[in-house]
C-alpha cells in the first residue's frame, strides 16, 4: 500500500514536469555576484589597490534608442538610449562591476557620513545606472522629475519593493537592506523603458567602472585574490576569474575585456 | 361547527395545487414552469374536481348550491353584485394585460444528450459501434493499477491545459468563461451526467463537440469545440478516465440498460 | 441562594470569559495548522495543476493563462491585508483560497474544500517560501473608515488625479493609462491595470475596505504600487505647502541660504515620521512614544486613503451586469422621425444590455485571455431604418500596426453578427454561433478603427470562409474610442434589396452575436473575443387592440353573468311551480 501511495506521487511529479515543459517563463535568469559565505572585518593597515580599465572587445553594437511615450516634457527632452551595454571612446566599458570574490576578511565599509548612497530619477532615468549599496545602508531615491514613478526592486533575497515616488516626494529613503544580493533590477512601470541595477553587498571590495572603463579597489589587505566581473550584458567570469596578487601598499593594474554574452 | 360547503374545499384546493405548481416547484425546487405550462396543469386540476364532485348527484348539486345561491337567492344580493362588479373588472385587466404585454423571447429548445451514431469515429476512422467500444484504458484499473494511474494523471493534464476553462477547476461546470455560453458547460459533478452515459457516449461527445452533432439534435448552440482536432485518441480516453476518476462517478457499462 | 440560581450565574460567567477569550482570537484571523501531508496531497490534487508540484506557478494549466497562476516559491502574494513589502497573513491565504480571484482563472473553493481542508493548503503553501518561517506581518489599520459620501468621494477623485493614479488606470479608470500598454508583472508576463469600473473582477474583492488595502499595501508581483509613501507623513498641509514653494525655488537656482536650512529642516521632520513607518514595516515594535507619534502623522493620510477608496467605490456597477436574455432582452424602441445620431440624449433614455464576451478556443488560433468582456447595445428603430448604439471597454486604441512575431495586421475592430435568415420556430436551427456554417451563413456588420465611418457587410458560411458583399455598403456608421471604451453607432434601412442581408421585422426575435478584437492582446482573424447567440427584438408599436378588446371582454362577461343569474331563477321558478 505505502508503495502504491509513493508511486503515485512520483507519477504525479513526473506527469507535472512533462506537462510544465513548454511553459517556461518569460523571464530571464539574471547572473548574480559571488557573495562570501562569512566575511570578517578587521583592522587593515598598508592595504593595496586594485585599478584598471575595462573595455568592450569588438566594435559596440549600435545602442538602441528608447521610446519615449509618455510626459515627453519630463523624459522627452533629451534622446535615451538602451543603458544594457554603454561603450565610450576608446572601447571604455561603464556599468561593469569588478570585485573580490573569495576575500572572506579585511575593512569594514567606510564610516564616512559624506558618502551618499542616493540614485536620482532625472528625465525618467536611473542616475547611476548601476549602483552599489552596503548592506544595513539606506538608499534614497530622488525624483528630479516632479511627476510620479514608482520604484520597483525586482528582489528575490530581500523583501520587495515597490512604492510610488509621487510628485511630491522630492527624496524618499528606502528600508535598510539586510541580506547581500544582486544585481537586481529596479524599474519604473509609469515610465516602462526605466530600468537600472543595485547590488546588494556585503563587503566593500567592489566597485563600478565609470564612462572611462576606469574602477579602483582601494585598501586590499595583501594576498592573492581571484578578481571577478559582472555587467548586464556580458555576464560575469564566476567560472574563471582573473587572478591578481596585491603587495601591501602596492598598486596592480588589471586590465579587464569583456565580450557580449553567448 | 358548520361544514365547510364542498364549493368551498374545492376552491381551497385549487388555489393551494396553484400556489404549489407556482411557488414551490417553480420557486424552492426552482425548476421554473412556463406559465402555459401552468395554465394547462390548471384545466387539468379543474377538470379532475369536476369529475370527483359529479360523480354522484347528491354530490354535484351540493357542490352547485353555492354558486346557484350566489347567483339567484335574494339573500346573497350584496355577495352578488360585488361578484357581479368584480369579475368584469378583472376580465378587464387580465385582457389589457394580455394585449400589452410584451412578447417573451422564444425558448430555445435542445435535446440535451443526443443518440450517438451506430458507428463511432474518430478523424472519419472508425473505431467499432458505440454500443460495443470500450475505454482501451478502462481494464487497466484491474490488471496494472500504476499504469491506470499514469494514464489518468496524463487525462488531468489533457483536462487542465484544454477542458478547464469551461468546465471549471472542480468539473463542476463553473470555469471562467462559463459565463459566456448558453447552453452551460456541462456539470460533471451532478450525477445525472457520467454514471448515465458509456464511455464511448462521452468520447463521441468529446471528439465531436458542438459542430458535428447530428442534425437532430439541433438546434445546438454549443460552444463544445470539436475536440479530435486538437487531441489524440489516446487523449480523449485518458480524459475520460480522470472525469470519472476526479468526480467518483463511474460511467455506465454497455451491459447495463439504458437510462 | 439556590443551586439552580447559582449554576446559571457561573454558567453565564463561564460564558462571558470564553467570549472574551475566543473573539479576539477570531478578529485577528486564525493561523494555519502545521504543514502536512494531508495538505500536500491536498494541494497536489487541486492547486498543482495550475500552481505546479514545487509552487513555481507552472503547473499544466499555467501556459494558456493570463494572469498567470502565482508563483509561490518568490513569496510575492498580490492580495494581503499588510503593508507594503509585508507577506500576507495566513487568513489572507485561506480568504483567497475560499472566495477566489474574480476575473482570473482561480476559483473559490469555498463550498468544495472544507475548511480544514482549506487551512491544510495554505500551511502546504507557505511551505513554498522560506520567508513564512519567521514573518511576522503588520496588517493595514482599517480603524479610520471614512464613510462613503459625496463629498470623500469628490476629494478622492481630485487625489486619483493628484497622485497619477490615472497613469495606468486612466482618467475615468477604466485602464486606459498612458502606461498600461507597456506594463509587465515580476515574472516578464503582460499585465492590465484594473478596469475599475468592472468591479466584478476586482482580484481582491471590491468593498471599501479591499480598495483601501491595495492602495496602501499595493499589489507585490504587479506594477500597481504601495501609494503609502506619495504623501508628505508629519507635514501639515501648510508645511507640505511651503515645501512645494521651496523646491520650486531649488529647481530654478534661487533657493537662499536661510531656505535651504528651512528646507532640510521640513525634510528631517518628515524623515523622522517615516524612519517609524520603516521600523514598523520591518516588523520592529515602535516605542509608545514613536508609535503615538505616528499614529497622528498617519491619520490625514490614511483619511486620505480612504477618499480613494470611495472614489474607485464609486465607479462602475456595484455587480456584473445580468445579461441580455429574459427580462434583460435588447428591445428596439420604435421612435418616430429621425432615428438619434450617436451623441444625442435620447439614447440615455434607453436601458443598455448587456452581452459577455470570452475567449474564441475553438478555432486555431485560439484567443485564452481575452481582453474585451463584454459588449452593451441599445437600439431605437422607426418606420424605415433601425439604429444601433454599441460600446465596449478596450484599455488600447490600437490602429493597424504589425505583429512583432507573426507580422499579422493588428487593429481593434468588431463584428456584430445576424443570421441571414431568422429561424422559423424553435426546432429550427440557427447558423454555427462562430460565423456560420456550410448550411447556415450569417450576415455581418464589420467595423475596424481605421475606418471609423464605415461598416463592411459580410456574409460568412464558417470562419474562415467570409466574403464581403460586392454592393456598396447600405450601412451608416460612427465609431469613437474615449477614456477606453468604444462607441459604435450603426443605421440601416430596415429592409433592403439584397438576399443576403437579414431584413428586421418588427415583433420578430432575431439572433445577434459579436465578435471583439483587441489589436494590443494580440487579437486577430480568429484569436478573438466571442460571445454566442443572443436574440433582440424590435418592440412593437403597442397596438391599439388594448383599447379596443379588454371593454368588450369585460361587457361580455357581465352579459354572461347575468344569463347565468337568469337561467338558475328560471329553473329555481320552474321547480317551484
Amino acid at each position: 500500500m505505502k508503495t502504491q501511495v509513493v508511486s503515485i506521487i512520483a507519477l504525479f511529479i513526473v506527469c507535472y514536469y512533462v506537462g510544465a515543459a513548454g511553459a517556461a517563463g518569460k523571464d530571464e535568469a539574471v547572473e548574480s555576484l559571488v557573495f562570501p559565505a562569512s566575511y570578517k572585518v578587521v583592522n587593515v593597515a598598508n592595504g593595496g589597490t586594485i585599478t584598471g580599465v575595462v573595455k568592450y572587445e569588438g566594435d559596440a553594437p549600435e545602442m538602441k534608442k528608447l521610446e519615449i511615450t509618455k510626459d515627453q516634457n519630463v523624459c522627452g527632452k533629451t534622446d535615451k538610449f538602451e543603458e544594457s551595454l554603454v561603450v565610450g571612446d576608446g572601447n571604455a566599458l561603464r556599468d561593469v562591476i569588478v570585485y573580490l570574490i573569495d576575500i572572506s576578511e579585511g575593512a569594514g565599509f567606510s564610516e564616512d557620513k559624506s558618502v551618499k548612497y542616493e540614485i536620482d530619477q532625472k528625465g525618467c532615468q536611473f542616475l547611476p545606472h548601476v549602483n552599489l549599496l552596503p548592506v544595513g545602508q539606506q538608499l534614497t531615491m530622488i525624483n528630479s522629475d516632479r511627476i510620479m514613478h514608482n520604484i520597483h526592486i525586482f528582489s528575490n533575497t530581500n523583501k520587495a519593493y515597490n512604492k510610488a515616488q509621487g510628485k511630491n516626494r522630492r527624496k524618499m529613503r528606502l528600508p535598510k537592506v539586510k541580506k547581500a544580493e544582486g544585481p537586481v533590477p529596479i524599474k519604473c512601470d509609469v515610465h516602462g523603458w526605466m530600468q537600472g541595477w543595485i547590488a546588494y553587498i556585503p563587503h566593500p571590495y567592489f566597485a563600478a567602472s565609470n564612462e572611462k572603463g576606469e574602477y579602483k579597489i582601494e585598501n586590499v589587505p595583501p594576498g592573492t585574490y581571484k578578481l571577478g566581473y559582472w555587467q548586464a550584458a556580458c555576464g560575469t567570469n564566476k567560472d574563471a576569474p582573473v587572478s591578481v596578487t596585491v603587495e601591501a601598499g602596492g598598486t596592480v593594474t588589471q586590465d579587464l575585456t569583456l565580450a557580449l554574452k553567448k | 361547527m358548520k361544514r365547510m360547503p364542498l364549493f368551498t374545499k374545492c376552491l381551497i384546493l385549487f388555489v393551494l395545487l396553484w400556489l404549489f405548481l407556482k411557488f414551490v416547484i417553480g420557486g424552492i425546487i426552482s425548476v421554473p414552469l412556463p406559465s402555459s405550462l401552468i395554465a394547462m396543469y390548471l384545466w387539468l386540476i379543474i377538470l379532475a374536481i369536476l369529475v370527483h364532485v359529479s360523480v354522484e348527484d347528491d354530490r354535484f348539486r351540493e357542490f352547485l348550491r353555492p354558486i346557484k345561491e350566489t347567483l339567484a337567492d335574494e339573500s346573497k344580493k350584496v355577495r352578488r353584485t360585488a361578484l357581479f362588479v368584480l369579475i368584469p373588472l378583472v376580465m378587464l385587466g387580465f385582457t389589457f394585460s394580455k394585449v400589452s404585454t410584451r412578447a417573451d423571447p422564444p425558448a430555445a429548445l435542445r435535446t440535451a444528450h443526443p443518440a450517438p451514431p451506430a458507428d463511432l469515429t474518430y478523424r472519419d476512422k472508425v473505431i467499432g459501434t458505440s454500443q460495443e467500444v470500450e475505454n482501451p484504458f478502462r481494464h487497466l484499473e484491474k490488471d496494472d493499477a500504476e499504469a491506470f494511474r499514469v494514464h489518468v494523471e496524463n487525462g488531468r493534464r489533457v483536462y487542465y491545459q484544454n477542458c478547464f476553462f469551461c468546465h471549471g477547476d472542480n468539473l463542476d461546470g463553473k470555469g471562467h468563461f462559463a459565463h459566456g455560453f448558453q447552453p452551460l458547460p456541462a456539470n460533471f459533478q451532478d450525477p445525472g451526467i457520467i454514471p448515465n452515459f458509456q464511455e464511448s457516449f462521452l468520447f463521441w461527445r468529446i471528439s465531436k463537440g458542438g459542430p458535428e452533432l447530428p442534425p437532430a439534435a439541433t438546434p445546438w448552440d454549443s460552444a463544445m469545440p470539436v475536440w479530435e482536432n486538437y487531441l489524440t485518441e489516446e487523449e480523449i480516453w485518458e480524459v475520460i478516465l480522470f472525469l470519472s476518476e476526479y468526480t467518483g462517478y463511474r460511467p455506465r457499462t454497455s451491459g447495463e440498460g439504458a437510462h | 441562594m439556590s443551586t439552580n440560581h447559582r449554576f446559571f450565574c457561573v454558567f453565564i460567567a463561564n460564558l462571558v470569559l470564553l467570549s472574551v477569550i475566543v473573539i479576539p482570537v477570531f478578529a485577528q484571523g486564525k493561523k494555519a495548522p502545521a504543514a502536512s501531508e494531508t495538505g500536500k496531497a491536498l494541494y497536489n490534487d487541486k492547486c498543482a495543476h495550475c500552481h505546479g508540484v514545487e509552487g513555481a506557478g507552472d503547473g499544466a494549466g499555467a501556459a494558456n493563462l493570463l494572469p498567470r497562476p502565482r508563483d509561490f516559491t518568490k513569496g510575492l502574494y498580490k492580495i494581503r491585508s499588510t503593508g507594503s513589502g509585508q507577506l500576507p497573513t495566513d487568513q489572507d491565504l485561506f480568504d483567497i483560497i475560499s472566495k477566489g480571484m474574480p476575473g482570473s482563472s482561480m476559483p473559490a473553493w469555498e463550498g468544495i474544500l472544507s475548511e480544514d481542508q482549506r487551512w491544510q493548503i495554505v500551511a502546504h503553501i507557505k511551505t513554498f517560501y522560506d520567508g513564512f518561517e519567521d514573518a511576522s506581518p503588520v496588517e493595514i489599520d482599517l480603524s479610520g473608515k471614512v464613510p462613503y459620501s459625496g463629498e470623500s468621494v469628490t476629494k478622492g477623485r481630485e487625489l486619483y488625479k493628484q497622485l497619477e493614479c490615472n497613469a495606468c488606470h486612466g482618467a475615468v479608470g477604466r485602464g486606459d493609462g498612458t502606461s498600461a500598454p507597456d506594463l509587465t508583472d515580476e515574472w516578464g508576463f503582460r499585465i492590465w491595470p484594473a478596469n475599475l469600473e468592472q468591479k466584478w473582477n476586482y482580484r481582491g474583492g471590491a468593498t471599501t475596505e479591499d480598495i483601501f488595502k491595495r492602495f496602501i499595501g499595493g499589489i507585490a508581483g504587479s506594477p500597481m504600487p504601495s501609494f503609502i509613501s506619495s504623501f508628505r507623513v508629519g507635514l501639515s498641509d501648510a508645511e507640505s505647502a511651503r515645501m512645494t514653494e521651496l523646491e520650486a525655488k531649488m529647481d530654478s537656482d534661487e533657493l537662499a541660504d536661510a531656505e535651504q536650512t528651512e528646507y532640510e529642516g521640513l525634510e528631517e521632520k518628515l524623515y523622522a515620521f517615516e524612519d517609524i513607518m520603516l521600523k514598523v514595516e520591518e516588523g520592529e515594535e515602535p516605542t509608545p512614544e514613536e508609535k503615538a507619534k505616528l499614529d497622528v502623522g498617519m491619520k490625514p493620510i490614511f483619511e486620505k486613503s480612504w477618499h480613494i477608496a470611495n472614489y474607485v467605490k464609486s465607479l462602475g456597477p456595484e455587480a456584473i451586469p445580468q445579461p441580455a436574455i429574459g427580462d434583460k432582452v435588447l428591445r428596439a424602441q420604435y421612435r418616430p422621425g429621425d432615428l438619434p445620431p450617436i451623441g444625442d440624449e435620447a439614447w440615455n433614455t434607453l436601458e443598455s444590455s448587456y452581452f459577455p464576451l470570452v475567449g474564441q478556443v475553438v478555432i486555431e488560433p485560439r484567443q485564452f485571455n481575452p481582453s474585451i468582456d463584454s459588449v452593451t447595445a441599445k437600439s431605437f428603430y422607426n418606420d424605415k431604418e433601425i439604429a444601433f448604439l454599441f460600446t465596449w471597454d478596450d484599455r488600447t486604441k490600437t490602429l493597424p500596426q504589425a505583429d512583432e512575431e507573426t507580422a499579422e495586421i493588428l487593429e481593434d475592430a468588431i463584428a456584430i453578427q445576424f443570421p441571414v435568415k431568422v429561424p422559423q420556430g424553435p426546432t429550427e436551427p440557427k447558423p454555427y454561433f462562430i460565423w456560420g456554417d456550410a448550411r447556415r451563413a450569417v450576415y455581418l456588420w464589420h467595423w475596424k478603427v481605421s475606418e471609423p465611418q464605415k461598416i463592411t457587410e459580410m456574409n460568412a458560411k464558417g470562419i474562415d470562409k467570409a466574403t464581403v458583399q460586392s454592393a456598396a455598403s447600405q450601412v451608416q456608421a460612427e465609431g469613437v474610442y474615449e477614456d477606453g471604451r468604444y462607441r459604435l453607432w450603426v443605421k440601416r434601412a430596415l429592409t433592403t434589396e439584397d438576399k443576403n442581408d437579414l431584413q428586421f421585422e418588427s415583433g420578430v426575435f432575431i439572433p445577434i452575436a459579436f465578435s471583439g478584437w483587441d489589436g494590443a492582446n494580440g487579437d486577430v482573424k480568429t484569436k478573438r473575443a466571442i460571445s454566442t447567440w443572443y436574440t433582440f427584438v424590435l418592440e412593437p408599436v403597442p397596438s391599439k387592440k388594448r383599447f379596443v378588446y379588454p371593454p368588450l371582454v369585460a361587457l361580455i362577461s357581465v352579459g354572461v353573468l347575468f344569463a347565468l343569474r337568469g337561467a338558475v331563477q328560471r329553473r329555481e321558478n320552474g321547480n317551484n311551480i
